[in-house]
């Protein structure tokens, strides 16, 4: 027993030692410099999904880049939905949140190291985005499937169904002129016994020709259930390749996380070869695609989880009180309080009352086999992707920490290479001479 | 042992506040219990590694309060020998009800194989010592079956049954916190009965009520019935199951020395 004791207070005493060496300030972020959002991906689609208790605000971004007749999606949703529980967002919210939330590159400079001054060495990322489409079709009838809701908001005619057989869901579809790809009728047999409805979208070509728009507006569904789920699996129907999604909740209380598959946040924080500013966007996909490769391709990646009242560097400005209302987010219902400080320096920061989690998971189908789900936490712990470059001094150096200070910068320089050749998976020969 | 790899929010602060809490409180009540200051400070201890495997949190506070609650409910729900509740249980579900910044990742432990087999083999070590890996037998195999059925009626596929299965917190559950003698049932058959009744509960919490930490819940509601099962099955039990008689005469033998205890 005194042996366990004995071992018992050493080591309280080790992690006594290691608590007491975890920085507790934050320094000052660096200057932003570039970002990666979801523009970085050819087939990313975008969700916001803000939440509170069980009432949910889903945002899909619509990024369909055919011709607008073509157009349809079918989402499987908890509950009936109404016309006033749907709505078209401003198109540019979603991009908003994507620029407020993508990883960053930010850079320092150092200071003539034979002046007596202070530096202060770190950076931010800055991360990337996606978005979700679906496409189906829409149609009517009696065959098992009731039409609950049939109206038109926007630029949009929309039709809840509910069904009681896959069959005669599929073969409505066809008759109301959806074409749905072959294999989803098995897929939509376990959202119709879980009690899903549909909710089916198409172009009102005459209300998309008068609105003015040049592209399909985000569509935006309210509803209250339990269920804090994203359906994936219709989106694979036909296709083994991976899609990329990108996952905006907002939550007043903390990050969320996925419950049914590990959430990993994205390498963050390392200083990378000052050539990296040129090529910013191919160095984040790089080093997505070399973390989801190590990660044997079956995570949810975190890439940013902020309070929505300050970030620091900035990569775009905090949206405003009624830019989060846009987003979905209902809970707001005092006066606008938000402090915008964007260059904040020094915790604590502000409390906006709202608090961003984004998520980016690139998923296919033998990966991820079920649905998404996810729970808030009340996790409030700070994440950014953040990328530093820092500049070495290039003046003339006399003194002899200047002559040091020379000599350690080649030692650096392939610290940083060496860094930058582990996240990215490029070859050590080539960073090497992009660095001349 | 993989906890760096797991990015989880694991704080070994919080982990020598878990430690500290449990076995400071542990001796106290000892003490005001009059059982004497030795007693048993491994239990304790592995109450605090169970909470600092399974609670996350961001202030240490929460975690005192866990720990405090779930080696208090062992000295305050205690019946015939016998703890009422899981301590590490009882302290997760206090944090998850008491206080407002506490909260279980069913996901972070991610579904790898080898985790499973090295949960698995540790898990069987410890079960061997303690002889009751019929709990975790019984509740993974009516838990599977219930999901399976469920998947089969759904139409799933089947890697999506395998998916829901292969969560290491589900096995971790199984394997470490249904199996504490201190605070399951006696009788093989009570036991049983009892596994089978919290993979139920499980499976109702998960998939129609969306509780993400249902496990938990299912075991603190149920954990109490050990108790009438006990008075169903004990006596019984000496007399139909030789196994059993083995078992109950060891678990006997642990009891009067505590130090041997796990729980």
């Amino acid at each position: 027993m005194s042996r366990l004791f004995r071992l018992f207070i050493s080591w309280l005493l080790v992690s006594s030692i290691v608590f007491s060496l975890t920085p507790t300030a934050w320094a000052f972020c660096g200057f932003y410099v570039a970002k990666a959002d979801a523009k970085l991906y050819n087939k990313a689609s975008q969700v916001v999904i803000a939440r509170d208790g069980d009432r949910t605000v889903l945002t899909m971004a619509n990024d369909f880049q055919g011709d607008v007749k073509d157009f349809a999606l079918v989402v499987p949703v908890p509950t009936v939905i109404k016309k006033e529980q749907v709505k078209v967002a401003f198109p540019k919210i979603v991009e908003r949140l994507d620029a407020f939330s993508a990883p960053r590159l930010v850079e320092y400079f150092d200071p003539d190291p034979c002046a007596p001054v202070y530096s202060i060495n770190e950076s931010a990322p800055r991360s990337a985005s996606f978005m979700m489409r679906k496409s189906a079709p829409h149609g009517r009838r009696d065959l098992g499937v009731t039409v609950e809701a049939r109206f038109n908001v926007g630029e949009y005619d929309i039709v809840i169904l509910s069904a009681k057989e896959s069959n005669g869901l599929e073969t409505w579809l066809h008759l109301n002129g959806y074409k749905i790809p072959p294999g989803a009728k098995e897929l939509l047999t376990p959202y119709i016994r879980s009690s899903m409805k549909f909710f089916v979208a198409k172009v009102n070509l005459k209300e998309f020709n008068t609105s003015g728009y040049q592209f399909l507006r985000p569509l935006q569904i309210s509803y209250q259930s339990p269920k804090f789920i994203l359906p994936i699996r219709l989106g694979m129907v036909n296709s083994s390749a991976a899609q990329d999604l990108i996952i905006y909740i907002l939550s007043p209380k903390g990050q969320a996380e996925v419950t049914n598959y590990r959430t990993v946040k994205v390498p963050s924080g390392v200083n990378i070869p000052v050539f990296v500013k040129q090529e910013f966007g191919g160095f984040y996909k790089s080093m997505f695609q070399t973390a989801y490769t190590r990660e044997d391709k079956k995570v949810a990646f975190l890439e940013y989880a902020w309070d929505m009242g300050s970030c620091d560097p900035c990569s775009a400005e905090p949206l405003n009180n009624d830019e989060l209302q846009e987003a979905g987010v209902f809970w707001l219902n005092s006066p606008p309080t938000n402090q915008i400080s964007p260059r904040l320096r020094y915790r604590p920061y502000p409390t906006s009352g709202v608090f961003i989690t984004r998520l980016h998971v690139r998923y296919t189908r033998n990966k991820f086999p079920e649905d998404l789900m996810f729970q808030e936490t009340s996790h409030r712990e700070f994440f950014q992707g953040r990328y530093i470059l820092q500049h070495p001094f290039t003046g003339q150096v006399s003194c002899d920490q200047g002559k040091e200070y020379v000599r350690s910068l080649s030692q650096r320089k392939e610290q940083e290479a060496q860094t930058l050749a582990q996240l990215t998976n490029w070859k050590i020969p080539d960073i090497r001479r992009k660095m001349q | 042992m993989g906890i760096g790899t797991r990015d989880w929010t694991l704080h070994p602060e919080f982990i020598a506040v878990a430690i500290a809490t449990c076995v400071a409180t542990q001796l106290l009540l000892s003490w005001v219990s009059g059982k004497g200051l030795t007693n048993n400070i491994r239990s304790a201890v592995i109450t605090a590694l169970g909470l600092s495997l399974l609670l996350r949190t961001d202030d240490w506070t929460t975690m005192f309060i866990a720990a405090f609650a779930g080696i208090a409910s062992k000295f305050l729900f205690q019946i015939d020998h016998k703890h009422c509740f899981n301590p590490a249980n009882f302290g997760i579900i206090s944090a998850l009800s008491l206080t407002h910044n506490a909260w279980v990742s069913p996901g972070q432990w991610g579904e790898d194989w080898w985790y499973g087999l090295l949960f698995l083999g540790t898990g069987g070590l410890i079960l061997k010592r303690i002889g009751r890996w019929d709990t975790t037998a019984a509740f993974l195999i009516a838990y599977s079956s219930m999901e399976a059925i469920r998947n089969l009626w759904l139409g799933w596929t089947w890697d999506v049954f395998l998916h829901r299965l292969m969560s290491g917190s589900l096995i971790l559950f199984a394997l470490f916190m249904i199996t504490d003698p201190r605070s399951i049932p006696d009788s093989r058959k009570g036991r049983i009965l009892w596994s089978v009744a919290i993979a139920s509960l499980t499976f109702i919490l998960r998939n129609y009520f969306f509780l993400p930490t249902a496990v938990f819940w299912a075991l603190f509601i149920l954990a109490p019935f050990t108790v009438f099962i006990d008075r169903i099955w004990s006596s019984s039990r000496f007399t139909w199951f030789k196994a059993g008689k083995l078992e109950l005469t060891q678990l006997h033998a642990q009891i009067s020395a505590p130090n041997s205890v796990t729980s």
